[in-house]
């Protein structure tokens, strides 16, 4: 069958479609980038016979928002050409579906074989000689004269897991110790597979309301079992629950490579900087993931827009020295300043620049002692005088 | 106040031939440094000299003094300025720069310290400029410091732009300056004549970084004060004696480009010989060899006024170095013709570099001769294409590889290159910045760009879009790379790197002077051009097919020839075979050589804008009398019925008629050329006028006289050229009018060249009757040949086949089947395939299906064992609609039905007429027709209409889209191959138009000629 999807969905909408389709037939393949073949023959009796099948996947699909094209055939190869082709019968296919190198199909063309059927009525050693033998090849195992061997679709690596708590729980810190056995669990999947996450969702399931679903997020791939615990323990001792927990459920997907490096008999060098990673985490988790954040110098001439907030944990980029004195508190908007209100004592440093964002810069810089006796930084602009900074 | 100010000489500056970092030019730089009343200005671009020529005439005309330089990065970081002092030092540095360059790829450099030796010996000044870096000491500065060779003639820059804190800068520099024993001087790292090129300056960093200009950061410079500054600001930054410092660096500057003049090559002279006896000695035998029957007097007058001129203004080098490269071409058959003002002298026609007679034009040999102008004589030679690179190669062999170098062309932005690279800088999307390039098509002009952005689904208001445009404006037009000329040969004395650097091609093993021809001719450098022109090797051809050998055997003015001109019967004649030319033809009704010269020079934008073109043809006509204002005026315009239409008689009427010197009226010519771009016309307005009047002109005929000036612009077309233009035309058209045959066969042996593509030329041969025979494996040869008056065409009308395979084929003969040509030629399964497709293997293997089915069956190696051909299928043979689209796609033509005629009845059912019936219809009906598009054409008149030329199996149509259904169905226009037309009819005695109302696509009947599943439209061009 072929559908139609969104191009950056490409593959994973492919997957999606498969992993639906495996309910019907576990003899699914790929067909990147936007089709794919199931052997239903054995099934078939199952769902009713062809014609209720393909009113089931039709709507089926529909429903998961997919249009195809559904045709069936003896062979893979030729469902998907007929599919490819719109449905027609393989005889009259053009020939440009079978996937034939432009030089190919233009040899094709001047030879006047416009379709399936004449093609495959040429003699077959004059389009061996012309063709190769692939073309033979894939023609004979669309007309099932030789076996065509094809890799199976297998569901994408998911860790999920449930478990039925022996008794109703009402404090949300209470689920701990049922979580940790799901996180162990979680683990040893993780380790199974040389891999670790980069965040995993606890979901509280309750009688007769919508799970509290508590999404844990880690600074750096993991896979161990007690870091996950800690951080879920952050999460869970501020949550208050609306209804008493039945049941957990651990999910975790988006696996990536983690190789070996189980725990370490010491702790060493790179481990310090794992503490510092794991405070900024329980930092965060305590204090919300907004209102923990790092600061980098950024390449930029207006001093209000050369620095960035970055997430906590994200390496600054190679560190840049700033370009002439700077203040360390810069105010978040320059203040007016009167003309006697202070004197000059180094500048000017002009800057003119910003003119493509709307908000263009056009001062000259100075550093002024000002009424108070602190050092100031202070510039010119066209409309007059501001205090941009304080140095001390 | 003025007295106060400091005397200052910048000597550090950067145009945009530093390209993607200067933001001015090169003359706005000069004509602000002198304004600005600055002693001296040092151009420096980076590693290259690309803008010196362009700043030496600008200074030259403002008084201004300027320094030649350079700017270098040396590997290791350290940034210095190298200055000229004297002719020597300007060579060494100039061989520096080659080196730098030629070592590098195209539009990079690399220089070590130790490369400085190329200038150690000369007296070339040497600013280094230290980065703002605190610690050590960098150790160039060190060993320079201590260097005898340097003493005395290297300072260090201090070079103050109002930074984060410039007075601990200039402290730190003096410290610097101490430590290692140098001079501190002032400079400006300039990089733009004004401040508000600011902002530009960020876009072309950020086009040099590649990213938007939002992400440059500190990338760009923090403010604008790297422009040339007013004084007043210098003296509040510089202590006085660092800004006296650069006045006195200036005053050791004392080299002017004007100093390379002269340079010329010398072997062109046998000892004992000077060049004025050898130029004699070479015309006299001329002479004899043109007339043998002795030098008519008036002739022999002009020879003693040129040689006495040339003489007087040392030009003999040029005429002896084109004389030289002339005969070579004649001792190999390569056939040529010069061209320009110096080209038709009377010595020129004397050595055999023209063959227009002397005594056949009135010459204007002022043009190269004004005493008051320092400009070189112009001789642009034109050879057959196919051969002018022996030509080439013959004078690098002769001058040597290093005395010998093509000059540059500079490749500017234009809009479309601008609005795409400031689009990408200013952050528009790819898609947008493609969508408003893409609407930027060939006849837009600047001030179009604020429609086509709305046309693109942009703002015209946003801010982004506002910026595009402002900045679009501005860089349009700026130098962006420099790309090989197409022929432009300078010869210097000594090593040309010496005289300007040279740096590498974008093509391997290619190189290429940093100075574009106009920079070689404004300094006086000798330059020859040796141009190619297809319609040369196209005549050469065909006057051996006629049995004859050079141009001078073809019979002078014969009636029959001006007869077939007269009804514009000249398709793939020279020069007057474009539309405009053909609907001239008729109303002008040339009948004589000089007729033609006028037809060649009057079809263009210049006589056209000027409004010359009707006054001329009424007078001819005979419809307004000729008459003259004066006396003086009658003996400029008498030839040409009292209108100007050269420029040379531009030129001359403001010497009779306004008192201009032949000095002034040249300088009136070159603004001619570049008022459209920079104004600058008004002085000679008031002085022309004013001139006229005071010679008792009335002033509506001043007036009328400056207009045309202005109509003139950049385009009035020289008398001399067209007159060298005009010989061609006659030979062209007398071929054409007795042998079309051989017309067509040579026409299509110098493929590409001219107007018209091989199918309209074989069209048009078989209207008048030639017989085309098809390209056939078993007779054609590589080139088309002549059986016994029918054209056979040949295999390099096959699409594809290489000339060598084709040469194999015509060798190989005789065949009696495919696998037999497969195996003798020794083709390829490709060049098998190739000739399938023409249809050239017919004869062997039948129908053109059963060929490609025998061809794709060959080896793709030729073996010794070709195996046996196999079972062949049982193919049916290919409908008429996919044999001419075959034809079309493999030989650009077919010899079976027009394609337009399979279509005829759909046409008829649509109501769309043929040409033939056009042609019926009286003036001002309403019809409607369609056919294939020949050709769309925008003429460079500024009116905006554009010519589209439709065919069909019954002729042409000519169709005029005026501008409002142009803007309206642009997508029609630009891409109907089948174009549907409807309009009124235009008549004008036998110059038939169809003015377009509305056009229609009807592309998609062409698709459906191949057959009902064609993979895709083909190109019936």
């Amino acid at each position: 069958m072929r559908g139609h999807a969104p191009p950056e969905a490409g593959r994973q909408a492919l997957a999606a479609v498969a992993t639906w389709l495996g309910q019907f037939t576990p003899r699914l393949t790929l067909e990147p980038p936007d089709a794919m073949a199931a052997e239903v023959q054995g099934s078939l009796r199952l769902f009713g016979g062809i014609g209720r099948l393909k009113t089931r996947l039709r709507t089926g699909l529909a429903e998961l928002g997919f249009e195809a094209s559904l045709a069936f055939a003896a062979t893979a190869r030729a469902a998907l050409w007929r599919a490819a082709g719109g449905g027609s019968p393989l005889e009259e296919l053009p020939v440009e579906i079978t996937g034939l190198e432009p030089d190919a199909l233009d040899l094709l063309h001047g030879l006047g074989i416009r379709t399936m059927g004449e093609l495959m009525r040429l003699p077959r050693d004059g389009v061996t000689l012309r063709f190769g033998r692939g073309l033979l090849a894939e023609l004979d195992r669309a007309l099932g004269k030789i076996p065509e061997p094809r890799l199976f679709f297998v569901p994408p690596a998911r860790f999920a897991a449930r478990l039925e708590l022996p008794a109703p729980v009402t404090q949300a810190d209470g689920v701990l110790f049922a979580a940790r056995r799901l996180l162990v669990q979680l683990e040893g999947f993780l380790a199974a597979r040389q891999a670790g996450i980069r965040g995993f969702t606890l979901a509280m399931m309750h009688d007769r309301a919508l799970p509290t679903p508590v999404a844990v997020s880690l600074a750096a791939p993991s896979r161990e079992a007690a870091h996950f615990l800690l951080l879920a323990r952050e999460r869970l001792q501020k949550i208050t629950l609306a209804a008493p927990v039945e049941a957990i459920r651990l999910e975790a997907d988006d696996l990536e490579p983690l190789p070996g490096a189980t725990a370490p008999l010491f702790r060493d060098a790179r481990a310090a900087g794992e503490d510092w990673t794991r405070l900024v985490e329980r930092l965060a988790a305590r204090l919300g993931g907004g209102a923990v954040h790092g600061l980098a110098v950024h390449s930029e001439h207006r001093p209000e827009l050369a620095w960035r907030s970055t997430a906590p944990g994200v390496k600054a980029p190679a560190a840049l020295a700033p370009p002439g004195p700077r203040p360390l508190w810069l105010l978040e908007t320059p203040r007016r300043l009167g003309e006697g209100d202070f004197a000059l004592l180094a500048g000017p440093e002009r800057i003119e620049s910003g003119w493509w964002d709307g908000s263009e810069a056009r001062r000259d810089y100075y550093i002024a002692r000002s009424g108070d006796g602190s050092l100031a930084w202070v510039y010119r602009a066209a409309d007059g005088w501001y205090q941009h900074g304080i140095f001390a | 106040m003025l007295s106060v100010l400091p005397q200052y000489a910048e000597l550090h500056c950067l145009s945009n031939f530093t390209f993607l970092r200067g933001a001015s030019h090169p003359e706005e730089l000069v004509a602000r440094a002198s304004a600005l009343g600055y002693s001296a200005l040092a151009l420096t671009d980076e590693c290259s000299f690309a803008g010196i020529v362009r700043a030496h005439v600008e200074a030259k005309a403002r008084g201004l003094k300027l320094i030649h330089g350079t700017e270098l990065r040396l590997d290791g970081g350290m940034k210095i300025v190298l200055l000229a002092t004297d002719r020597r030092s300007y060579g060494a540095i100039s061989a520096l720069v080659t080196a730098a360059r030629r070592r590098s790829r195209k539009g990079t450099y690399s220089l070590s310290p130790e490369d400085l030796d190329r200038v150690r010996e000369s007296e070339a000044l040497l600013l280094a400029v230290p980065e703002e870096k605190k610690g050590s000491v960098p150790i160039f500065l060190r060993k320079i410091g201590t260097d005898p060779n340097f003493a005395g003639r290297t300072w260090i820059a201090a070079e103050l732009h109002s930074g984060p804190n410039d007075r601990a800068r200039l402290n730190e520099l003096r410290e610097l300056a101490a430590l290692c024993g140098l001079p501190l001087v002032a400079a400006g790292d300039v990089h733009m004549h004004v401040r508000s090129r600011r902002r530009l300056q960020d876009a072309l960093t950020a086009i040099r970084l590649g990213k938007p200009v939002a992400e440059c950061g500190r990338a760009l410079y923090p403010n604008g004060e790297r422009h040339l500054r007013l004084r007043t600001r210098l003296a509040q930054l510089y202590p006085p004696a660092l800004l006296a410092e650069t006045v006195a660096i200036a005053e050791r500057c004392n080299f002017s480009l004007d100093e390379l003049r002269y340079e010329y090559p010398q072997e062109l002279v046998p000892t004992g010989e000077t060049p004025s006896s050898w130029l004699r000695k070479l015309t006299e035998a001329g002479l004899c060899r043109r007339f043998s029957g002795g030098t008519p007097p008036a002739v022999r007058d002009l020879v003693e006024h040129e040689l006495r001129l040339i003489a007087e203004l040392r030009y003999e080098a040029f005429f002896l170095t084109v004389h030289d490269v002339v005969s070579f071409a004649r001792s190999r058959d390569i056939l040529c013709q010069g061209r320009g003002s110096a080209a038709n002298s009377a010595v020129c026609y004397a050595l055999g570099i023209t063959e227009v007679d002397p005594g056949r034009m009135s010459m204007l040999f002022e043009r190269f001769v004004s005493k008051e102008r320092d400009e070189p004589p112009d001789i642009d030679v034109d050879f057959e294409h196919q051969r002018r690179e022996e030509v080439i190669q013959y004078v690098y062999e002769k001058y040597g590889r290093d005395r010998a170098a093509l000059a540059a062309t500079v490749i500017c932005y234009r809009p479309r290159s601008a609005v795409r690279d400031l689009g990408k800088a200013l952050g528009l999307s790819l898609q947008q910045v493609e969508r408003v390039s893409k609407l930027l098509s060939w006849w837009d002009e600047k001030s179009a760009l604020q429609e086509r952005a709305r046309e693109a689904g942009l703002d015209p208001h946003s801010l982004q879009v506002r910026q595009l445009l402002a900045l679009g404006q501005t860089l349009a037009g700026f130098p962006r790379h420099l790309s090989q000329h197409v022929g432009g040969f300078v010869i210097s004395r000594g090593p040309v790197a010496e005289l300007v650097p040279i740096e590498n091609a974008a093509m391997r093993g290619r190189t290429v002077i940093q100075w574009d021809k106009d920079d070689l001719e404004a300094l006086g450098l000798l330059k020859v051009d040796v141009l190619a022109l297809g319609m040369l090797s196209a005549i050469r051809r065909a006057l051996h097919f006629c049995g004859m050998k050079a141009m001078d055997e073809v019979p002078v003015e014969d009636p029959a020839v001006y007869e077939m001109i007269q009804h514009a019967d000249t398709v793939g004649v020279f020069q007057i075979e474009s539309r405009a030319q053909m609907s001239m033809l008729p109303r002008l009704k040339p009948e004589n050589y000089y007729d033609l010269v006028i037809e060649v020079a009057i079809v263009r934008p210049g006589p056209i804008q000027g409004g010359m073109v009707h006054p001329y043809l009424r007078r001819r006509q005979g419809i307004e009398p000729v008459t003259y204002p004066s006396a003086e005026v009658e003996r400029v315009l008498k030839r040409t019925l009292g209108v100007p239409i050269f420029q040379e008689q531009v030129m001359q009427l403001a010497i009779v008629a306004a008192g201009f010197s032949p000095g002034e009226a040249d300088a009136l010519r070159r603004s001619m050329a570049a008022w459209k771009k920079k104004g600058g016309l008004e002085p000679f307005e008031e002085r022309l006028i004013r001139g006229m009047l005071e010679r008792g002109y009335r002033r509506e005929f001043a007036e009328s006289i400056y207009r045309q000036i202005l109509g003139f612009g950049e385009y009035g077309f020289p008398e001399s050229h067209s007159a060298s233009f005009a010989l061609l035309v006659y030979v062209s058209a007398w071929i054409k009018r007795h042998r079309p045959d051989a017309f067509l066969a040579a026409l299509l042996n110098s493929q590409p060249m001219g107007f018209y593509a091989p199918a309209q030329l074989v069209q048009d041969a078989r209207r008048h009757d030639v017989e085309v025979r098809p390209a056939d494996v078993c007779v054609s040869g590589w080139d088309c040949t002549l059986e016994n008056r029918a054209v056979r065409l040949g295999l390099r009308m096959v699409g594809g086949l290489p000339e060598a395979a084709g040469q194999r084929i015509a060798a190989a003969r005789p065949f009696r089947s495919v696998a037999e040509l497969a195996r003798r030629a020794m083709l390829n399964r490709k060049d098998l395939r190739c000739l399938a497709a023409a249809g050239a293997l017919a004869q062997l293997a039948g129908h053109r299906r059963l060929a490609h089915w025998l061809a794709s069956g060959a080896e793709s190696r030729p073996a010794l064992n070709v195996p046996v051909e196999g079972a062949i299928p049982e193919l049916a043979a290919p409908s008429e609609g996919e044999e001419i689209v075959a034809d079309y796609a493999s030989l650009g033509l077919t010899l079976g039905r027009h394609p337009v005629a399979l279509l005829r009845a759909r046409l008829d059912r649509l109501g769309l007429a043929s040409a033939a019936n056009l042609r019926k219809r009286s003036h001002g009906s309403i019809v409607r027709a369609a056919g294939l598009v020949t050709c769309r054409q925008r003429p460079d008149t500024a009116s905006g209409v554009i010519f589209v030329t439709l065919e069909d199996e019954t002729g042409t149509v000519n169709v005029v889209v005026w501008t409002n259904v142009a803007e309206r169905q642009r997508r029609e226009l630009l891409t109907a191959q089948l174009l549907g037309v409807e309009g009124r009819i235009e008549r004008d005695g036998e110059v038939v138009h169809l003015v377009a109302r509305r056009l229609s696509d009807h592309s998609q009947l062409l698709a459906r000629l191949a057959g009902p599943l064609a993979a895709r439209s083909r190109d019936f061009r």
